[in-house]
Protein backbone atom coordinates (compact mmCIF):
# COMPACT_ATOMS: atom_id res chain seq x y z
CA UNK A 1 0.00 0.00 0.00
CA UNK A 2 1.78 3.13 -1.19
CA UNK A 3 0.65 6.29 0.53
CA UNK A 4 0.04 9.52 -1.38
CA UNK A 5 2.61 12.28 -0.85
CA UNK A 6 1.86 14.73 1.91
CA UNK A 7 0.43 18.00 0.56
CA UNK A 8 2.39 21.07 1.67
CA UNK A 9 -0.57 23.18 2.78
CA UNK A 10 -2.14 21.10 5.55
CA UNK A 11 0.39 20.76 8.33
CA UNK A 12 2.09 23.46 10.40
CA UNK A 13 5.61 24.49 9.47
CA UNK A 14 7.99 22.84 11.94
CA UNK A 15 9.59 26.22 12.57
CA UNK A 16 6.65 28.36 13.70
CA UNK A 17 8.38 31.00 15.87
CA UNK A 18 5.15 32.26 17.46
CA UNK A 19 5.21 28.89 19.24
CA UNK A 20 8.56 29.47 20.90
CA UNK A 21 9.41 25.82 21.65
CA UNK A 22 9.78 25.23 17.91
CA UNK A 23 12.78 27.58 17.65
CA UNK A 24 15.35 25.20 19.17
CA UNK A 25 13.58 21.95 18.33
CA UNK A 26 12.52 22.20 14.70
CA UNK A 27 15.16 20.65 12.42
CA UNK A 28 16.86 23.38 10.40
CA UNK A 29 17.53 21.20 7.35
CA UNK A 30 14.82 20.10 4.95
CA UNK A 31 13.84 16.43 5.23
CA UNK A 32 15.39 14.01 2.74
CA UNK A 33 13.09 12.01 0.51
CA UNK A 34 12.61 8.42 1.65
CA UNK A 35 11.06 6.15 -0.98
CA UNK A 36 8.37 3.98 0.64
CA UNK A 37 9.80 0.56 1.44
CA UNK A 38 8.59 -2.39 3.51
CA UNK A 39 9.24 -0.67 6.85
CA UNK A 40 7.25 2.42 5.91
CA UNK A 41 4.22 0.79 4.31
CA UNK A 42 3.71 -1.54 7.26
CA UNK A 43 2.86 -0.57 10.81
CA UNK A 44 1.99 -1.95 14.23
CA UNK A 45 -1.45 -3.44 14.79
CA UNK A 46 -3.09 -3.77 18.17
CA UNK A 47 -5.96 -5.85 19.50
CA UNK A 48 -8.31 -5.35 22.46
CA UNK A 49 -5.61 -6.44 24.90
CA UNK A 50 -4.25 -2.87 24.86
CA UNK A 51 -7.51 -1.63 26.40
CA UNK A 52 -8.01 -1.27 30.16
CA UNK A 53 -11.07 -0.87 32.41
CA UNK A 54 -13.04 2.30 31.56
CA UNK A 55 -10.65 2.96 28.68
CA UNK A 56 -13.41 4.85 26.84
CA UNK A 57 -14.96 6.61 29.83
CA UNK A 58 -12.63 9.07 31.55
CA UNK A 59 -15.34 9.83 34.13
CA UNK A 60 -15.23 6.26 35.51
CA UNK A 61 -11.55 5.63 36.08
CA UNK A 62 -11.43 6.66 39.76
CA UNK A 63 -13.45 6.20 42.96
CA UNK A 64 -15.77 9.13 42.32
CA UNK A 65 -16.84 11.25 39.41
CA UNK A 66 -14.72 14.13 38.17
CA UNK A 67 -16.03 17.69 38.34
CA UNK A 68 -16.88 19.42 35.09
CA UNK A 69 -19.23 19.39 32.17
CA UNK A 70 -19.73 15.82 30.91
CA UNK A 71 -19.09 15.35 27.18
CA UNK A 72 -19.32 12.58 24.61
CA UNK A 73 -16.90 12.81 21.71
CA UNK A 74 -17.41 10.62 18.68
CA UNK A 75 -16.38 10.51 15.06
CA UNK A 76 -14.79 8.41 12.35
CA UNK A 77 -11.22 7.72 11.40
CA UNK A 78 -10.97 7.79 7.60
CA UNK A 79 -8.23 8.05 5.05
CA UNK A 80 -8.07 10.83 2.50
CA UNK A 81 -9.91 8.65 -0.03
CA UNK A 82 -12.87 8.54 2.33
CA UNK A 83 -12.31 4.91 3.32
CA UNK A 84 -12.93 3.97 6.95
CA UNK A 85 -10.03 2.76 9.08
CA UNK A 86 -11.42 -0.05 11.24
CA UNK A 87 -9.60 -1.60 14.23
CA UNK A 88 -7.19 1.26 14.61
CA UNK A 89 -5.96 2.46 17.97
CA UNK A 90 -6.91 5.98 19.06
CA UNK A 91 -5.31 7.36 22.23
CA UNK A 92 -6.37 10.57 23.89
CA UNK A 93 -5.40 12.75 26.81
CA UNK A 94 -6.49 16.04 28.31
CA UNK A 95 -6.37 18.29 31.38
CA UNK A 96 -9.17 18.43 33.94
CA UNK A 97 -12.06 20.90 34.02
CA UNK A 98 -9.91 23.41 35.91
CA UNK A 99 -7.16 23.34 33.29
CA UNK A 100 -4.63 21.12 35.04
CA UNK A 101 -3.04 17.88 33.81
CA UNK A 102 -2.60 14.90 36.07
CA UNK A 103 1.16 15.18 35.58
CA UNK A 104 4.06 15.78 38.02
CA UNK A 105 5.43 18.68 36.03
CA UNK A 106 2.21 20.61 35.50
CA UNK A 107 2.48 23.31 38.18
CA UNK A 108 -0.41 25.49 37.05
CA UNK A 109 -2.11 26.75 40.20
CA UNK A 110 -5.44 25.16 39.51
CA UNK A 111 -6.85 22.27 41.53
CA UNK A 112 -6.06 18.68 40.66
CA UNK A 113 -9.16 16.53 40.50
CA UNK A 114 -8.61 13.30 42.45
CA UNK A 115 -11.22 11.68 40.23
CA UNK A 116 -9.69 12.53 36.88
CA UNK A 117 -6.57 11.06 35.30
CA UNK A 118 -7.27 12.30 31.79
CA UNK A 119 -6.19 9.41 29.56
CA UNK A 120 -8.18 7.04 27.34
CA UNK A 121 -7.86 4.53 24.52
CA UNK A 122 -10.36 3.32 21.96
CA UNK A 123 -10.21 1.01 18.97
CA UNK A 124 -12.33 1.98 15.97
CA UNK A 125 -15.18 -0.32 14.92
CA UNK A 126 -15.77 -1.80 11.45
CA UNK A 127 -16.97 1.60 10.16
CA UNK A 128 -13.98 3.42 11.61
CA UNK A 129 -16.06 4.92 14.42
CA UNK A 130 -14.78 5.79 17.88
CA UNK A 131 -16.60 7.20 20.90
CA UNK A 132 -15.66 8.16 24.42
CA UNK A 133 -17.06 9.97 27.45
CA UNK A 134 -15.12 12.58 29.37
CA UNK A 135 -15.46 16.06 30.87
CA UNK A 136 -14.80 19.27 28.99
CA UNK A 137 -11.16 20.28 29.55
CA UNK A 138 -10.46 23.76 30.90
CA UNK A 139 -8.29 26.50 29.42
CA UNK A 140 -4.89 27.00 31.03
CA UNK A 141 -2.11 29.58 31.00
CA UNK A 142 1.31 28.75 29.59
CA UNK A 143 4.59 30.60 29.35
CA UNK A 144 4.84 31.00 25.58
CA UNK A 145 4.21 34.78 25.69
CA UNK A 146 2.64 37.25 28.14
CA UNK A 147 -0.92 36.28 29.10
CA UNK A 148 -0.84 33.18 26.89
CA UNK A 149 -3.74 30.73 27.33
CA UNK A 150 -4.29 27.41 25.61
CA UNK A 151 -7.85 26.97 24.39
CA UNK A 152 -9.57 23.86 25.78
CA UNK A 153 -8.42 20.89 23.72
CA UNK A 154 -8.17 17.11 23.70
CA UNK A 155 -5.01 15.45 22.38
CA UNK A 156 -5.45 12.57 19.91
CA UNK A 157 -2.94 9.96 18.74
CA UNK A 158 -3.96 7.70 15.83
CA UNK A 159 -2.03 4.86 14.18
CA UNK A 160 -3.74 3.80 10.93
CA UNK A 161 -2.44 0.79 9.00
CA UNK A 162 0.93 2.16 8.02
CA UNK A 163 3.54 4.15 9.91
CA UNK A 164 3.01 6.84 7.27
CA UNK A 165 -0.57 7.32 8.46
CA UNK A 166 0.54 8.08 12.01
CA UNK A 167 -1.06 11.27 13.31
CA UNK A 168 -0.93 13.13 16.59
CA UNK A 169 -3.18 16.15 16.82
CA UNK A 170 -5.45 18.22 19.04
CA UNK A 171 -9.22 18.68 18.92
CA UNK A 172 -10.70 22.05 19.86
CA UNK A 173 -14.22 23.22 20.73
CA UNK A 174 -16.48 25.36 18.52
CA UNK A 175 -16.90 29.06 19.15
CA UNK A 176 -13.88 29.39 21.42
CA UNK A 177 -12.55 32.97 21.57
CA UNK A 178 -9.10 31.71 22.66
CA UNK A 179 -8.51 30.02 19.29
CA UNK A 180 -7.70 33.36 17.67
CA UNK A 181 -4.79 33.88 20.07
CA UNK A 182 -3.31 30.38 20.19
CA UNK A 183 -0.02 29.98 18.27
CA UNK A 184 -0.30 26.18 18.22
CA UNK A 185 -3.75 26.21 16.59
CA UNK A 186 -2.71 29.06 14.30
CA UNK A 187 0.44 27.24 13.18
CA UNK A 188 -1.89 25.27 10.87
CA UNK A 189 -2.42 26.87 7.42
CA UNK A 190 -5.60 28.92 7.63
CA UNK A 191 -7.74 26.83 5.27
CA UNK A 192 -7.13 23.66 7.30
CA UNK A 193 -7.58 25.09 10.82
CA UNK A 194 -11.31 24.47 11.12
CA UNK A 195 -10.63 20.73 10.60
CA UNK A 196 -9.33 20.71 14.18
CA UNK A 197 -12.52 22.19 15.61
CA UNK A 198 -15.14 19.69 16.71
CA UNK A 199 -18.82 20.22 15.96
CA UNK A 200 -21.49 20.38 18.65
CA UNK A 201 -24.14 17.77 17.80
CA UNK A 202 -27.51 17.57 19.50
CA UNK A 203 -27.93 14.01 18.21
CA UNK A 204 -24.80 12.89 20.00
CA UNK A 205 -25.88 14.84 23.08
CA UNK A 206 -27.44 12.50 25.65
CA UNK A 207 -30.51 14.00 27.33
CA UNK A 208 -30.00 14.84 31.01
CA UNK A 209 -26.42 13.51 30.83
CA UNK A 210 -23.76 14.90 28.49
CA UNK A 211 -23.10 17.29 25.60
CA UNK A 212 -22.11 15.65 22.32
CA UNK A 213 -19.31 16.64 19.94
CA UNK A 214 -18.28 15.20 16.59
CA UNK A 215 -14.70 15.07 15.39
CA UNK A 216 -13.67 13.10 12.30
CA UNK A 217 -9.99 12.35 11.75
CA UNK A 218 -8.64 12.03 8.21
CA UNK A 219 -5.30 10.29 7.69
CA UNK A 220 -3.13 10.00 4.60
CA UNK A 221 -4.31 7.26 2.27
CA UNK A 222 -3.14 5.00 -0.54
CA UNK A 223 -2.74 6.38 -4.02
CA UNK A 224 -1.98 4.81 -7.37
CA UNK A 225 1.15 2.66 -7.36
CA UNK A 226 3.79 4.58 -9.27
CA UNK A 227 5.15 2.85 -12.39
CA UNK A 228 8.59 1.39 -11.83
CA UNK B 1 -14.55 14.73 3.40
CA UNK B 2 -12.12 13.06 0.94
CA UNK B 3 -8.87 14.95 0.74
CA UNK B 4 -9.48 16.90 3.92
CA UNK B 5 -6.47 15.65 5.82
CA UNK B 6 -6.45 16.41 9.52
CA UNK B 7 -3.47 18.63 10.38
CA UNK B 8 -0.89 17.59 12.95
CA UNK B 9 -0.32 19.28 16.32
CA UNK B 10 2.36 18.88 18.99
CA UNK B 11 2.03 16.22 21.69
CA UNK B 12 2.86 18.95 24.23
CA UNK B 13 4.71 18.27 27.48
CA UNK B 14 2.02 16.39 29.41
CA UNK B 15 1.24 13.32 27.31
CA UNK B 16 1.87 10.60 29.90
CA UNK B 17 -1.80 9.97 30.74
CA UNK B 18 -2.53 9.16 27.13
CA UNK B 19 0.67 7.68 25.76
CA UNK B 20 2.34 5.71 28.54
CA UNK B 21 3.01 2.25 27.09
CA UNK B 22 3.46 -0.69 29.43
CA UNK B 23 6.58 -2.61 28.43
CA UNK B 24 7.21 -0.16 25.59
CA UNK B 25 11.01 -0.43 25.86
CA UNK B 26 10.91 -4.12 24.92
CA UNK B 27 10.07 -4.72 21.26
CA UNK B 28 9.94 -8.52 21.26
CA UNK B 29 8.92 -11.26 23.69
CA UNK B 30 11.80 -12.85 25.61
CA UNK B 31 11.50 -16.13 23.68
CA UNK B 32 12.00 -14.46 20.28
CA UNK B 33 15.02 -15.98 18.55
CA UNK B 34 17.78 -13.81 17.15
CA UNK B 35 20.48 -11.54 18.47
CA UNK B 36 19.31 -9.52 21.50
CA UNK B 37 20.52 -5.92 21.41
CA UNK B 38 20.07 -2.74 23.40
CA UNK B 39 20.02 0.73 21.90
CA UNK B 40 20.29 3.83 24.07
CA UNK B 41 21.04 7.49 23.63
CA UNK B 42 20.08 11.09 24.24
CA UNK B 43 17.74 13.43 22.39
CA UNK B 44 19.09 17.00 22.20
CA UNK B 45 17.86 20.36 20.87
CA UNK B 46 19.59 23.08 18.85
CA UNK B 47 21.57 24.23 21.89
CA UNK B 48 22.73 20.69 22.60
CA UNK B 49 20.44 20.62 25.63
CA UNK B 50 18.67 17.36 26.48
CA UNK B 51 15.02 17.06 25.51
CA UNK B 52 13.34 15.55 28.59
CA UNK B 53 9.86 15.44 27.10
CA UNK B 54 10.27 13.51 23.86
CA UNK B 55 8.41 10.35 22.93
CA UNK B 56 10.11 7.89 20.57
CA UNK B 57 8.36 5.13 18.67
CA UNK B 58 10.20 2.27 16.98
CA UNK B 59 9.00 -0.09 14.27
CA UNK B 60 11.09 -2.92 12.85
CA UNK B 61 11.07 -6.35 11.30
CA UNK B 62 11.96 -9.41 13.36
CA UNK B 63 15.30 -11.20 12.79
CA UNK B 64 13.75 -13.13 9.87
CA UNK B 65 12.63 -9.93 8.16
CA UNK B 66 8.93 -10.28 9.01
CA UNK B 67 6.74 -7.55 10.47
CA UNK B 68 4.87 -8.51 13.61
CA UNK B 69 1.31 -9.07 14.71
CA UNK B 70 -0.55 -8.01 17.86
CA UNK B 71 0.75 -9.44 21.13
CA UNK B 72 -0.76 -9.18 24.62
CA UNK B 73 -0.84 -5.42 25.21
CA UNK B 74 1.34 -4.43 22.24
CA UNK B 75 2.61 -5.53 18.83
CA UNK B 76 5.81 -7.45 18.06
CA UNK B 77 8.42 -5.07 16.68
CA UNK B 78 6.77 -1.95 18.09
CA UNK B 79 8.34 0.08 20.87
CA UNK B 80 7.55 3.35 22.58
CA UNK B 81 9.62 5.13 25.21
CA UNK B 82 9.67 8.55 26.81
CA UNK B 83 12.97 10.33 27.40
CA UNK B 84 13.92 10.87 31.03
CA UNK B 85 14.98 14.13 32.72
CA UNK B 86 18.38 13.93 31.05
CA UNK B 87 16.88 13.28 27.62
CA UNK B 88 17.88 9.59 27.65
CA UNK B 89 16.04 6.59 26.30
CA UNK B 90 16.82 2.89 26.02
CA UNK B 91 15.18 -0.01 24.20
CA UNK B 92 15.75 -3.76 24.18
CA UNK B 93 15.14 -5.47 20.88
CA UNK B 94 16.45 -7.98 18.32
CA UNK B 95 18.86 -7.21 15.53
CA UNK B 96 16.41 -6.64 12.66
CA UNK B 97 16.31 -8.80 9.56
CA UNK B 98 16.70 -7.22 6.13
CA UNK B 99 13.55 -6.03 4.35
CA UNK B 100 13.04 -4.68 0.82
CA UNK B 101 13.06 -1.01 -0.04
CA UNK B 102 10.92 0.83 -2.59
CA UNK B 103 13.00 -0.72 -5.40
CA UNK B 104 12.26 -4.20 -3.93
CA UNK B 105 15.98 -4.73 -3.26
CA UNK B 106 16.96 -5.83 0.24
CA UNK B 107 18.10 -2.96 2.41
CA UNK B 108 20.52 -2.98 5.31
CA UNK B 109 18.92 -3.83 8.67
CA UNK B 110 17.32 -0.74 10.17
CA UNK B 111 14.61 0.42 12.55
CA UNK B 112 12.11 3.11 11.68
CA UNK B 113 11.86 5.81 14.36
CA UNK B 114 9.12 8.39 14.94
CA UNK B 115 10.12 11.35 17.12
CA UNK B 116 7.50 13.41 18.94
CA UNK B 117 8.02 16.20 21.47
CA UNK B 118 6.78 19.49 22.79
CA UNK B 119 7.85 22.01 20.16
CA UNK B 120 7.46 19.55 17.28
CA UNK B 121 4.27 20.51 15.46
CA UNK B 122 4.61 17.40 13.33
CA UNK B 123 6.36 14.17 14.26
CA UNK B 124 9.74 13.45 12.65
CA UNK B 125 10.58 10.25 10.80
CA UNK B 126 14.04 8.74 10.75
CA UNK B 127 15.87 5.40 10.62
CA UNK B 128 18.58 3.87 12.75
CA UNK B 129 21.20 1.59 11.12
CA UNK B 130 23.99 -0.39 12.76
CA UNK B 131 27.72 0.26 12.76
CA UNK B 132 29.68 -2.71 11.50
CA UNK B 133 26.86 -4.06 9.32
CA UNK B 134 28.40 -5.17 6.02
CA UNK B 135 25.31 -4.47 3.93
CA UNK B 136 25.23 -0.77 4.93
CA UNK B 137 27.52 -0.05 1.98
CA UNK B 138 24.84 -1.14 -0.52
CA UNK B 139 21.88 0.56 1.15
CA UNK B 140 20.29 3.11 -1.19
CA UNK B 141 18.65 5.17 1.56
CA UNK B 142 21.84 5.44 3.58
CA UNK B 143 23.73 6.36 0.42
CA UNK B 144 21.19 9.09 -0.34
CA UNK B 145 22.14 10.79 2.94
CA UNK B 146 25.78 11.30 1.92
CA UNK B 147 28.06 12.27 4.80
CA UNK B 148 25.02 12.94 7.00
CA UNK B 149 24.24 9.22 6.88
CA UNK B 150 26.64 9.01 9.83
CA UNK B 151 23.85 10.47 12.03
CA UNK B 152 21.77 7.35 11.41
CA UNK B 153 24.43 4.88 12.54
CA UNK B 154 24.08 3.35 16.00
CA UNK B 155 27.63 2.91 17.33
CA UNK B 156 28.68 -0.28 19.02
CA UNK B 157 29.44 0.49 22.67
CA UNK B 158 33.07 -0.42 23.40
CA UNK B 159 33.60 -3.77 25.07
CA UNK B 160 30.12 -5.12 24.40
CA UNK B 161 28.49 -7.16 21.70
CA UNK B 162 24.92 -6.24 22.30
CA UNK B 163 24.84 -2.53 23.19
CA UNK B 164 24.56 0.30 20.69
CA UNK B 165 24.52 4.05 21.24
CA UNK B 166 22.42 6.29 19.03
CA UNK B 167 21.67 9.95 19.74
CA UNK B 168 19.05 12.11 18.09
CA UNK B 169 19.95 15.74 17.44
CA UNK B 170 16.86 17.74 16.49
CA UNK B 171 18.85 20.72 15.23
CA UNK B 172 22.43 21.94 14.88
CA UNK B 173 25.71 20.81 13.35
CA UNK B 174 25.08 17.11 14.01
CA UNK B 175 21.40 17.32 13.11
CA UNK B 176 19.99 13.84 12.54
CA UNK B 177 18.71 13.10 9.05
CA UNK B 178 14.91 13.20 9.03
CA UNK B 179 12.83 11.96 6.14
CA UNK B 180 9.78 12.96 4.16
CA UNK B 181 8.05 9.84 2.94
Amino acid sequence: MRIRPRPADVNPKLLSPAYTSTVKRAPARPPLVLPQGASEISGPRFDNSVLYPSHDDLTRQCEGEPLGERIIVTGRVLDENGDALPSTLVELWQCNAAGRYHHDKDNHEAPLDPNFKGGGRVITDAQGRYRFTSIKPGAYPWRNHPNAWRPPHIHFSVFGKSVLQRLVTQMYFPGDPLLAYDPIFNSVPEKARERLVSRFDLEVTKPDFALGYRFDIVLRGPGATPAN
Amino acid sequence: MPGRLTPSQTIGPFFHAGLQWQGGATLFAAATPGRAIRISGVVTDGDGQPVPDALLEFWQADPSGNFGAPTEGSCAGFGRVMTDDSGRYEIQTRYPGAVPGADLKKQAPHILVVVLARGLLHHLLTRVYFEGEETNAGDAVLASCGARGETLLAKRSPGTDDAYAWNISLQGPKETVFFEC
